[in-house]
């Protein structure tokens, strides 16, 4: 019970935070649309966790919940994955601009 | 042909002088590479005759060597460039062996090899995980070493303009075995001798760096864009 309280709290702010960008005429309609809908999906499935079942079987799930898990683990290993990536070529450009701050400020050799 | 011995160094205030007048006798010109060391390196290979170039943030051995090899080819005209050690660990006199197979044309590449040569007071440790390295060299590159790791090399103009070193730390050792086979490059093992001593033991984070080592050369093969 307090697990969906927090959920559908969460959804919520979300939500007003985007009505709030869509007043200031900071996002489209479009986005305001489509971001508040997955929201809207989030809370219904929180409420109601039973209805995330049908979408599960589709797959070869059983539970709607356990659909959700899996799907979260997959995003995170991935977005976990792309930071590495990103990272790894931060740190090298990293070291080519100290390189070439190195080699241009060298003395003139004799 | 014109020799250019490169050095990188991290907080070797104590022994790069003598490093950079060893390997002077045996070469037209030293590039050290100070890695944003805290104490005087700069000033102590310079005033031994060096050529100093200096990384603002520290960055490794391998971007250092990289960054030496650059500056030698481009700026010096280098012919062969031999990659020597900071800590005094390595012998000056084993250059003129080292370049012999590159002057006559044998070979690209010139590995030195300590245990085709001597290794004075290697702890038993280190034997150890050198042999397991040697293993696993074998196993991602497909190149059998007496020794690898082993940070005494002379290259050819043209084999330093091949290989590029990515891979910034300790790796780097396996990333230039790994760019030999790549490449297709000629390469001979040499004898050198390499002395340990209290002092250069005591400075390096003894044989755990196996482990960053490894994991450097992974994150290499899964997490760079193709
Ligand atoms: N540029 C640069 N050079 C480094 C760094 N760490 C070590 N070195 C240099 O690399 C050379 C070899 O380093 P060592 O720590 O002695 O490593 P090693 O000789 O491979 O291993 P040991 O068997 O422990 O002596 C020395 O000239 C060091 O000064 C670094 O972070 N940056
Ligand atoms: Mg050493």
């Amino acid at each position: 019970m307090i697990f969906q309280i927090i959920l559908v709290a969460f959804a919520l702010f979300a939500v007003t935070r985007t009505v709030k960008q869509f007043r200031a005429q900071k996002v489209s309609l479009h986005w305001f649309l489509l971001w508040n809908g997955l929201w809207a999906v989030v809370i219904g499935v929180t409420l109601w966790p039973t209805s995330a079942d049908f979408v599960a079987h589709l797959v070869g799930i059983g539970r709607g919940a356990d659909l959700a898990l899996y799907v979260t683990a997959v995003a995170l290993s991935y977005s976990v994955f792309r930071l590495f990536v990103r990272q790894e070529e931060t740190q090298r450009e990293i070291t080519k601009l100290v390189r070439k701050m190195a080699i241009a400020d060298a003395e003139e050799p004799k | 042909m014109k020799i250019i011995a490169i050095i990188p160094a991290f907080n070797e205030e104590s022994r790069i002088a003598a490093a950079v007048r060893d390997a002077s006798s045996f070469v037209d010109g030293v590039v050290v590479v100070d890695d944003c060391s805290r104490d005087n390196t700069a000033n102590a290979a310079r005033m031994a005759g060096a050529l100093v170039l200096r990384h603002a943030i520290n960055r490794g051995q391998g971007a250092a060597l990289q960054t030496a090899t650059e500056f030698a080819l481009r700026r010096l005209g280098a012919e062969i460039v031999v990659h020597f050690d900071a800590d005094g660990q390595m012998q000056g006199s084993d250059i003129p062996a080292m370049v012999e197979p590159i002057r006559s044309g044998a070979a690209d590449v010139v590995l030195g090899s300590r245990f085709l040569g001597k290794a004075v007071d290697m702890p038993a440790s280190r034997r150890i995980v050198n042999r397991l390295a040697q293993w696993f060299t074998v196993a991602i590159s497909g190149i059998r070493l007496t020794d690898t790791h082993c940070g005494f090399r002379a290259l050819s103009r043209r084999a330093a303009q091949e290989m590029t070193i990515t891979l910034d730390r300790m790796a780097h050792a396996s990333q230039i075995q790994d760019l030999v086979v790549v490449k297709k490059l000629r390469y001979v093992e040499r004898p050198v001798t390499i002395v340990y001593s209290a002092e250069t033991l005591a400075k390096s984070e003894s044989s755990m760096r196996a482990f960053g080592i490894v994991k450097d050369i992974l994150k290499d093969k899964f997490f760079t864009r193709v």
